[in-house]
């Protein structure tokens, strides 16, 4: 049965989404609750010599305005690329320092958010300021060269055969520069966070991807047990990597909750978004590539500058990508890390695998020029079984079948391939593009918990974090055919420290990690449930309960990634990350999908619209059809936002970020947004876990910003090598 | 945000009478999209507000005489989709309906609209940014600032912040007058001659004084109404302010050009009735080489700043595209 595809079934939580049940944090509306704000800096760097809270604390309803002055010992609780918790390593206002501006300076909280608005308003700071960097080129910047650092240790660098020397000799070459900006996520849902304290226990309610780090970081900062924590996030309302480890505000708003001994929700307002968590830093991506004049691609170069803060190294992992492309005869990555006076970055949906697919596939697309090749064709020339970097095998890859499939559904093979060659009726230039993109299949440990009622109610509890991505339908879905039992007697409890580990869900590897574990839990299950039922009852977990005269039946299993040590499990239960893969001994594997790309540019003012897309995606099997189909019409668009919208703008004299709201971030609306027809090759892949799933979040995102951007160039004949592309860019 | 008096309005006279007694700090709030949105950022700090959307008689469509006559507490969402403005009058229709999403169109009135502030994000951010609309001497950090979306017309070494409307600039194009009453009566402006250009008072964005509350809007009935459009270009789709947006209108005689109105919008301190372009085209056979020349026109003393000078081009293309499409309609 489980070598059958999933049928398409609405999502389980689609309901109370529409009815506006209060599942989120921000909903929250408790009696007795206070409400928080934060008075933030006005400058770039440097430190507080003063602050003035007399004004503040003249507002009518203001219970608690917390400075760095008041706030007593709380205890560093790391970064959580350095065996910590936190976004970043610093913590705002525990001492006068200033890293950036927006950075909190102080909590009030009130009777009302107006109070605390205007109070916040009226904190009066004085500063010491010192010089800033902001910006990859700036003056000041420090630029460090991964490698000669510790990251190296988990972050292999990638060097295959003589990459430099394959290019020098090769007969047709590919050398430019690519430019990502700064971006940020805004998921709808705004970050925040219910604190209540019980005695010395205390419940967090947030909507988060990592509730155990929530947790722990929570515990270190303020020296509490980690069982006197609880952590609750049934919901995120998107999350797309902003929320995927303790963030700046969850710490004071618990400190806060235990001044006031009321229970306090602080909503970070939609500025705040921009400054108090992680955003996608700005890149620079140089590609050198050289072919034979067959096409064969024989070097491969990438070299990425990537923007990090003054505090803490944002690893970068550009180059893992943009190396499992093709395969590659040599290669060489090189990842430099660039310190600027900014919170620090971090993984916006497809963190390194956007810019690095969108780097090498424009000049993938440039090379096809050069040989006067077709792209689709070049290609499928330089497809691979073998991972190029390690020389392992590839678990499963199905790129030649998403190209072919891609093309045939797209209409490809009427394309003329010479720029600006297509047109439309109306006198708009039509281009046609195309690209690859990939993600690393990655795994984590999971620990399930499953029930069966005599009612006929399962409820099974796992480690995994909804933020809109399916996971819960998905989980209900295999639990629902596991033990054949109808899918709305399936109840799912995830993002909840009580039930069960809460390992951090991003990497696209929250299916793959949960769906196996929930699986095991149900074999686990019809193991007990055969046990019980000896005496020849046979039918459903209820009915052999009942014969059985019992009420209810209860397993637990854990699982982790292929090849990890039962180590893994301690890391896990103290939240911390606990990563398997892509490469797992003898395979690796990776996710895949080719995007297929129409754009109209008008003939006068240069509007830039993207009418169709075709992608298919290589993501093994297809756990919830309906959630995965929607996964990647979502990655389209933010590959659209990327390619055409997007960038969060830096006036270098004032630090920060200045368009920091959705009208002036220009995020792709309904009406930007085509045809988006997606296809899946929905084949298992059984070596990378039992249910033969690998990840599609992240993956659907990859190369779509470089198929709109080879589409430009048919359409128009001008390369823009620095995204987003805009009308100034074509007039 | 600051604590503040709320009070409603019974009658235009005791509105205007609540703001002229509540002094400097005392603010009309109508459908409260742009005011509430400044006070949350506290940009906005009124000691009181004086709601006039229970006013009677102010939420008219009246389309029965020689003029249009819109209420001020007409919503736009309602004129965007009043049948004959979207048959006869589409430069009006498209400018309400091109603006904002379809939620603030539901909340938003036509007079509040005319009177939105600018989206400068100096202006709307606060400290640390100099602004001297916001707080007056400061200067003005947009000069050498991103000003990609700043103004290229109207303009002053004070001010670039552009106006952000969409409505104005139809109404600008098709000559309306508004209705506005004040603590000295009744009386009648052009909209043309409701928004000042910044100067060095750039604080001062209307000709409006203190307790003038706008009741009408009234457009002349014309000929030019049915060959209009309101061409709006910008960054998406929907939702976003103009880089650059022309409204003009056509009477034609077969091919000729017999009468017509140009005022461009998102390119300037104020709407931007572009009065040479429109003389160019008078009595000349509209082919785009000629719409482009009155696009250039329009754009005449246009002075760019770090980031916007594609959008002198812009603009030009706009109307050029904009005439193009009024001519279809004719």
């Amino acid at each position: 049965m489980s070598e059958m595809p999933f049928p398409d079934t609405p999502r389980v939580d689609a309901y109370d989404k529409v009815c506006g049940k209060p599942i989120f944090a921000a909903d929250d509306a408790r009696s007795g609750l206070l409400h928080a704000a934060f008075a933030v800096s006005t400058v770039a760097k440097g430190h507080i010599t003063s602050l003035d809270t007399t004004a503040a604390l003249t507002v009518r309803g203001v219970r608690l305005v917390l400075t760095h002055e008041n706030i007593g010992e709380v205890k560093p609780r790391g970064f959580i690329m350095g065996g910590g918790y936190g976004f970043q390593s610093f913590q705002p206002m525990l001492s006068p320092a200033i890293a950036y501006r927006g950075q909190p300076i102080a909590l009030v909280a009130a009777d009302t958010l107006e109070a605390a608005m205007e109070a916040a308003s009226r904190i009066e700071a004085t500063y010491e300021q010192q010089p800033f960097s902001v910006t990859l080129d700036a003056e000041g910047t420090e630029t460090i060269n991964q490698a000669d650092t510790p990251l190296k240790n988990f972050i292999p660098e990638i060097v295959v055969g003589d990459a430099e020397q394959a290019f020098a000799t090769a007969s047709v070459k590919i050398d430019e520069v690519y430019n990502c900006p700064v971006q940020h996520q805004n998921p709808i849902e705004l970050i925040a966070t219910v604190a209540a304290w019980d005695g010395d226990r205390l419940r967090i309610h947030e909507g988060t991807q990592n509730a155990e780090a929530i947790r722990h970081g929570v515990a270190t900062a303020l020296g509490l047990a980690p069982e006197k924590i609880e952590v609750i996030s049934s919901f995120a309302g998107g999350g797309f990597g902003q929320k995927n480890s303790l963030q700046t505000q969850t710490v004071l708003v618990a400190i806060a909750a235990r001044r006031t001994g009321q229970p306090v929700k602080l909503v970070v307002p939609r500025t705040g978004v921009f400054h108090d968590a992680s955003f996608r830093p700005a890149t620079r991506h140089r590609v050198r590539l050289g072919a034979d004049k067959a096409g064969k691609i024989v070097a491969g170069v990438h070299e990425i500058d990537a923007q990090t803060s003054r505090h803490d190294l944002f690893p970068g992992e550009y180059a893992a990508t943009s190396s499992r492309l093709y395969g590659f005869a040599s290669f060489r990555g090189v990842e430099r890390l660039v310190r600027t006076d900014v919170q620090t970055p971090g993984y916006m949906r497809a963190p390194f695998e956007h810019p690095a697919c969108y780097a090498m596939e424009s000049a993938i697309d440039e090379l096809a020029y050069a040989l006067g090749q077709d792209p689709v064709e070049l290609r499928l020339a330089n497809d691979t079984s073998v991972d190029s970097p390690t020389g392992l095998p590839l678990s499963s890859r199905h790129v030649a079948a998403c190209l072919r499939r891609g093309a045939e559904r797209f209409g490809w093979a009427q394309r003329s391939m010479a720029p600006q060659s297509m047109h439309g009726e109306d006198g708009s230039q039509i281009g046609w593009g195309v690209a690859l993109g990939a993600y690393p299949g990655i795994m984590v440990p999971a620990i399930a918990h499953l029930k069966v009622a005599d009612d006929g109610n399962v409820t099974i509890s796992v480690g995994g974090h909804e933020m809109g991505q399916g996971i819960r339908t998905a989980l209900a879905n295999a639990v629902s055919r596991k033990l054949d039992v109808p899918l709305e007697k399936v109840s799912v409890v995830i993002g909840d420290t009580r039930v069960a580990p809460q390992h951090l869900t991003a990497g696209s590897w929250g299916t793959a990690s949960a769906i196996p574990a929930a699986e095991d839990a149900c074999d686990a299950m019809l193991k007990a449930l055969a046990d019980l039922s000896r005496t020849g009852v046979r039918g459903s977990p209820a009915e052999i309960l009942k014969a059985a005269g019992r009420q209810s039946l209860e397993v637990e299993v854990q699982r982790k990634a292929p090849g990890q040590p039962d180590a893994i499990f301690e890391r896990l239960r103290a939240g911390l990350p606990s990563i398997g893969g892509p490469v797992y001994g003898s395979y690796v594997t990776f996710s895949y999908i080719a995007h297929f790309v129409e754009v109209r540019v008008e003939p006068g003012t240069r509007r830039i619209r993207v009418p169709r897309v075709v992608s298919v995606a290589d993501c093994g099997r297809v756990i919830s059809p309906r959630t995965a189909a929607s996964q990647v019409r979502g990655g389209v668009v933010w590959g659209i936002g990327a390619a055409l919208r997007e960038a969060s703008e830096v006036d270098a004299r004032y630090g920060g970020f200045l368009n920091a709201d959705l009208a002036e971030y220009v995020l792709p609306v309904n009406a930007d947004i085509g045809s988006i027809d997606v296809e899946f090759i929905d084949e298992p892949d059984k070596t990378f876990n039992s249910a033969g799933a690998k990840g599609l979040g992240e993956v659907a995102m990859t190369g779509a910003a470089a198929a709109i951007a080879n589409a430009v160039f048919h359409a128009t004949g001008r390369r823009v090598r620095n995204l987003p592309i805009r009308i100034e860019h074509l007039l | 945000m600051q604590p503040f008096t709320y009070t409603r309005a019974e009658t235009t006279a005791d509105a205007v009478h609540a703001v002229v007694a509540g002094g400097p700090g005392t603010r009309f709030l109508a459908g409260g999209t742009t005011l509430y949105d400044l006070m949350k950022l506290n940009v906005e700090r009124p000691s009181k507000v004086v709601d006039v959307t229970a006013l009677d008689g102010l939420d008219e469509i009246d389309t029965g005489g020689a003029e249009l006559v819109f209420g001020a507490l007409a919503r736009m969402s309602d004129v965007a989709a009043h049948p004959l403005i979207v048959a006869e009058y589409p430069a009006l229709s498209e400018s309400l309906w091109r603006a904002a999403s379809q939620q603030l169109r539901n909340m938003a009135t036509l007079g509040g609209n005319l009177l939105q502030r600018t989206r400068c994000a100096y202006f709307r951010g606060g400290e640390p940014f100099a602004c001297n609309k916001r707080k007056p001497g400061s200067g003005c950090a947009a000069q050498e600032g991103i000003n990609r979306g700043h103004a290229l017309l109207g303009g002053s070494d004070a001010c670039i912040a552009v106006y952000p409307g969409d409505f104005a600039i139809a109404l600008v194009a098709l000559d309306a007058q508004i209705e506005v009453l004040g603590p000295n009566g009744e009386r009648t402006l052009r909209v043309e001659d409701l928004h000042r250009e910044p100067g060095q008072t750039p604080e001062i964005e209307t000709t409006l004084g203190h307790g003038e509350l706008i009741l009408r809007i009234r457009v002349p009935k014309s000929p030019l109404g049915r060959a209009s459009t309101y061409h709006k270009i910008r960054d998406r789709e929907s939702y976003a302010f103009a880089l650059a947006s022309a409204a003009v209108a056509l009477d034609m005689e077969g091919d000729t050009v017999r009468a017509a109105r140009v005022a461009i919008g998102g390119l300037a301190t104020r709407p931007w009735r572009a009065r040479m372009a429109e003389q160019s085209l008078i009595g000349k056979t509209l082919t785009p080489q000629i719409a482009r020349e009155a696009g250039d026109l329009a754009l005449q003393g246009a002075k760019p700043g770090r980031d916007n000078e594609f959008r002198i081009e812009l603009g030009a293309r706009t109307v050029a595209d904009a005439l193009m499409i009024a001519r279809q309609r004719a």
